[in-house]
């Protein structure tokens, strides 16, 4: 579960930097699958960076998973963000690690046993279809490829919240609906899943509640 | 565990290389190495001249075998007076603060003097007694004894070598002092040069420390991989440098041995090139601590130096 209260976020200096999001307020409880819906340059990376810790807002409170973030320590900080996965738009896997080494990496910092790890890797990938490209390094693989490998590394480790900016961007129809597939079923397992995206058509097809955000505002509450 | 260790995305050997680091640390542990030999050379020095020759006081008797004057009050039962030199060595012998009085004898004496009564000829020359008196460390009988002895033996001449081994003893002072001047300014260049090889590094990893900061690792687990990974280069680069001051002190106690080890045939004898480890009998044990310190404490610098830089550059991140 997360809960905002009239939460800013404006890039650069708090004061004068340009508002990405105004006076939020948001009480989402823990499970289910959301969509964060608006057009582009609404705030949505913003709220997004915010709940998987990436960004600190400038103003309001913030509690995630029981955690108050805006007063957590910074150690307190860090084992709140192992329980956080999120997908981003670039991927942001490592180009030196292979496929095993990327999605192993949240399990490492865990301090896993590699007996575990290998077992955890080779079904999450087996799941996403790259079971055979373990080896291969990020830039030897297509970017559909890329997103799917990102999204392994981001469940593998079963996080209580789940953030995605545009997971299906760069995947077909049918990875897509696979992926979202998979989403549902770790929202019905209890994971609370926030999926960022514009497209439309794909919400229709996949009706879920959603968030929708305009220019930096609130604009509609489904949750 | 290993394979954890190395596969974190971190890539320190790429962040951290393995040659400028431990370059530029063996060389300031060499610069420190001579430094400290220099301030330890110094110390060693001021010491004996400050316990040695600054205790030590020569005395002239001229005449030494010519009867004394008599004291104001002499003994009822007195015979012949005594000589000038008994009475000289009577009074030392009763003063307290004085270790010993050694009387140069007439070869020492001759010895001293060869090069002048050569130059002359002159073997008839007649010659005062020449007593070296040792006293306690920091006692000077001078100014008593002088006065006391002028009124039994007129002509009595005192030399205290304290005059300028006090100055020696002040300018081994400055020595050190510049010695630890000089260890303090290669300790704040290598925390530099850390410093800027430690944000280099960082700089060159910042997307992949981006990531794990993300992913939940903390700033003591970031910091320190990138600490471990210094300590290392930085403990090389002191042993290399310890290792290669080595010889260069042996050569420079080498050098130094005529000033040091006065009247000691081992330690002023030509070095054997063939067995250059023959001499480190003949270097300071304080000076050999110090090389076997000098690594651990490049190591422990790095480690410090790391952990600061890397904990600061991560407060950078939310």
């Amino acid at each position: 579960m997360f809960r905002l209260h009239d939460v800013s976020y404006a890039y650069g200096d708090s004061r004068t930097g340009q508002a990405a999001l105004s006076h939020v307020s948001l009480d989402v409880p823990q499970g289910g699958f959301r969509w964060l819906l608006g057009p582009s340059g609404a705030g949505k990376s913003s709220l997004l960076s915010i709940l998987s810790l990436e960004a600190r807002a400038s103003a309001g409170m913030v509690e995630i998973l029981g955690v108050p973030v805006m007063q957590a320590r910074r150690g307190a900080l860090a084992r709140l963000r192992r329980r956080i996965g999120s997908v981003h738009q670039d991927f942001r896997l490592l180009a030196d690690l292979n496929v095993f080494d990327n999605v192993a990496l949240p399990l490492r910092l865990q301090h896993r046993a590699e007996a575990e790890i290998s077992h955890e890797v080779h079904a999450i990938m087996k799941w996403v279809g790259l079971e055979n490209r373990l080896d291969a390094l990020p830039p030897q693989l297509s970017g559909g490829e890329q997103q799917r490998v990102a999204i392994a590394r981001a469940v593998i480790y079963r996080p209580a919240l789940l953030v995605a900016d545009e997971p299906t961007n760069a995947l077909d129809e049918r990875q897509a609906a696979r992926l979202l597939m998979m989403f549902h079923r770790l929202a019905e397992l209890g994971t609370t899943i926030v999926v960022a995206t514009h497209n439309d058509a794909i919400v229709r097809k996949y009706p879920a509640p959603a968030i929708e955000l305009a220019r930096g505002h609130l604009v509609r509450d489904y949750t | 565990m290993a394979r954890q260790r190395y596969h974190d995305g971190l890539a320190l050997r790429q962040a951290l290389p393995g040659r400028f680091l431990p370059f530029l640390v063996g060389a300031m542990s060499f610069l420190a190495a001579l430094a400290l030999a220099g301030g330890i050379a110094a110390h060693s020095l001021s010491q004996r001249w400050t316990h040695g020759a600054g205790t030590v006081t020569t005395m002239q008797v001229p005449a030494p075998d010519d009867p004394a004057s008599r004291p104001a009050t002499p003994a009822p039962s007195s015979g012949p007076p005594p000589t000038r030199i008994a009475v000289v060595l009577d009074l030392l012998a009763t003063t307290p603060g004085i270790v010993s009085a050694h009387r140069l004898t007439d070869a020492e004496l001759r010895a001293l003097l060869a090069p002048w009564i050569e130059q002359t000829g002159e073997q008839t020359l007649p010659l005062p007694a020449v007593i070296e008196v040792r006293a306690l460390p920091g006692h000077n009988p001078a100014p008593d004894l002088l006065a006391q002895l002028q009124a039994r033996v007129p002509g009595v001449v005192m030399e205290h070598d304290s005059v300028w081994s006090d100055r020696l003893a002040a300018l081994a002072g400055s020595l050190q002092g510049c010695a630890l001047l000089a260890v303090l300014i290669v300790m704040t260049v290598a925390v530099c040069v850390v410093m800027a090889a430690t944000r280099a590094g960082l700089q060159t990893r910042r997307q992949a420390i981006a990531l794990i900061h993300s992913l939940g690792a903390t700033d003591g687990y970031i910091s320190g991989r990138f600490a471990s990974r210094v300590t290392l280069l930085a403990l090389g680069g002191g042993l290399c440098g310890s290792v290669l001051a080595l010889p260069m002190l042996l050569v420079m106690s080498q050098l130094a041995a005529p000033f040091s080890a006065l009247g000691d045939p081992a330690a002023t004898a030509p070095m054997d090139w063939h067995d250059p480890l023959s001499r480190i009998d003949a270097l300071p044990h304080a000076l050999l601590w110090v090389l076997l310190a000098l690594p651990p404490a490049a190591g422990l610098t790095g480690w410090i130096t790391t952990q600061m830089t890397v904990r600061a550059w991560l407060r950078r991140l939310p």
